[in-house]
């Protein structure tokens, strides 16, 4: 991914790649309580030039974040996720001027990092919240508006090196811990594994608060099937709520982060919590909206909710 | 060099007993100025020398095997984590790793800022002593 590769010759791509900046369709918002979720399959992004109008895009910051990447393949991955950030925000501007690479980010108080708004691009818009995650085959980024918003994508047949009960006795909450030595079979244990920690990534990612904000220990995150059924018989039971208890927090505080489980791509557990600021009395949560695209930037999108390629485990419906 | 609030006496004559490379948390030392014996407040400082080499050299081999690296891959004290391909899931082994190997235990505070080699040896030697 050096300079040189600008010289190659462009003639299989579509001639707006020669502008500084190819267009970008807008998009429409998401409403309150929907989340928008894009993700990006990099083994499927192989053009060096369309990776090169990627660069083009970034910071000078982020540009040096890339390179510092060691190994091709992870400085590709790194680039897709500042590029599918840039651009995927840029499209929901309408009305302004705001363009992929004029877009500003910095951090949060914790080091999350979120949108800098200037004051004379759009002070009309909402503000849009965002999170990403990615693994070696996949690069996820969720936009939500007026809501906080952590996403967490772990592949599927994710292993560890630590034995998991050792590894959860150590870093998971008690409960979970007994959750996961319930269950007998090694594989759907390990499967249960990874999608708890996709859950606790995600909620404290949507925290901001960085790992030591919320220690993992003191949460806890359960499934919630209705009428004391054995939470066990109905693993990947769409009726199931996700809910987060914190030891030291009243249990009504903790009605604020919705969560949603999700297998995405066939080949990965997606995560996503985000904040219910519409919960009526009585009643616990909102039905959040999910739209899902599978996209590579500048050159195409697709819709895929409602196909196998999101499919829901668990969450508020 | 730092210096205690409460007086102008400098840690400069006390560096000849530090153990070369040893890492500089004075906690226990009293000093005894004008006939008043009292403790410095407690001072926190990075000491710019660096952790043993030993410790250094165990957790890139345990850094190198969690992210199961090839054997001739370079990795130095400078080495990010991230930038080595670890995700929050590999830190987090790494970390445990580096609990079993030393016999230590990490708090989620310290756990969060170590982003390099450097900084778990660092972190490390710091907790052993």
């Amino acid at each position: 991914m050096r300079g040189s590769y600008l010289r190659m010759k462009l003639h299989c791509l579509d001639r707006k790649f020669f502008h500084s900046s190819p267009s970008l369709a807008p998009i429409q918002l998401p409403s309150p309580m929907e989340t928008h979720l894009w993700y990006v399959i990099p083994s499927e992004v192989k053009s060096k030039a369309l990776l090169n109008q990627f660069l083009d895009i970034l910071s000078p910051c982020e540009k040096e974040n890339v390179f510092q990447m060691r190994g091709e393949e992870p400085r590709k991955r790194a680039l897709l996720a500042r590029a599918l950030v840039r651009t995927t925000i840029a499209r929901y501007q309408i009305n302004s001027q705001v363009s992929p690479r004029s877009l500003r980010f910095r951090k949060n108080i914790h080091g999350k990092p979120e949108l800098e708004w200037q004051f004379s691009d759009h002070w009309l818009s909402p503000p849009l919240h965002f999170n990403i995650s990615h693994t070696s085959s996949l690069v996820a980024c969720g936009v939500t508006v007026n809501s906080q918003i952590g996403i967490d994508v772990e592949e599927k047949n994710r292993t560890i090196k630590h034995n998991i009960l050792s590894f959860a006795r150590r870093y998971f909450s008690k409960d979970e811990v007994q959750f996961l030595a319930d269950i007998l079979d090694p594989e759907i244990q390990r499967q249960e594994f990874v999608k708890l920690w996709t859950l606790k990534e995600a909620y404290v990612k949507a925290l901001g608060k960085g790992f030591s904000g919320a220690p993992f220990k003191t949460f806890t995150i359960r499934y919630n099937g209705g009428g004391g059924v054995n939470p066990l018989e109905n693993l990947n039971c769409e009726a199931q709520e996700i809910v987060v208890d914190t030891s030291d927090e009243p249990i009504e505080l903790t009605n604020n982060w919705q969560f949603e489980l999700l297998e995405l791509a066939g080949s990965h557990y997606a995560a996503i919590c985000m904040e219910n600021n519409f919960s009526s009395e009585g009643k616990r949560t909102v039905p959040v909206k999910l739209t899902v695209w599978k996209t590579i930037p500048f050159l195409e999108e697709e819709c895929v909710s409602g196909t196998d390629a999101v499919k829901t485990i668990s969450g508020s419906k | 060099m730092a210096s205690a609030t409460a007086s102008s006496v400098s840690f400069t004559s006390l560096s000849s007993s530090l153990k070369k490379n040893q890492v500089s948390h004075l906690k226990k030392v009293s000093v005894s100025f004008g006939g008043k014996s009292f403790k410095p407040v407690p001072l926190r400082f990075r000491v710019a020398c660096a952790a043993k080499p030993e410790t250094v050299e165990k957790v890139c081999e345990i850094v190198r095997k969690q992210l199961a690296l090839p054997a001739d891959s370079a990795i130095t004290g400078e080495s990010k984590f991230a930038s080595l391909g670890a995700d929050s899931l590999d830190t987090v082994e790494i970390v445990m790793g580096l609990e079993e190997e030393f016999e230590i235990s990490v708090e989620e505070e310290s756990a969060q800022s170590i982003t390099t080699v450097q900084e778990a040896a660092d972190m490390i030697e710091k907790l052993k002593e």
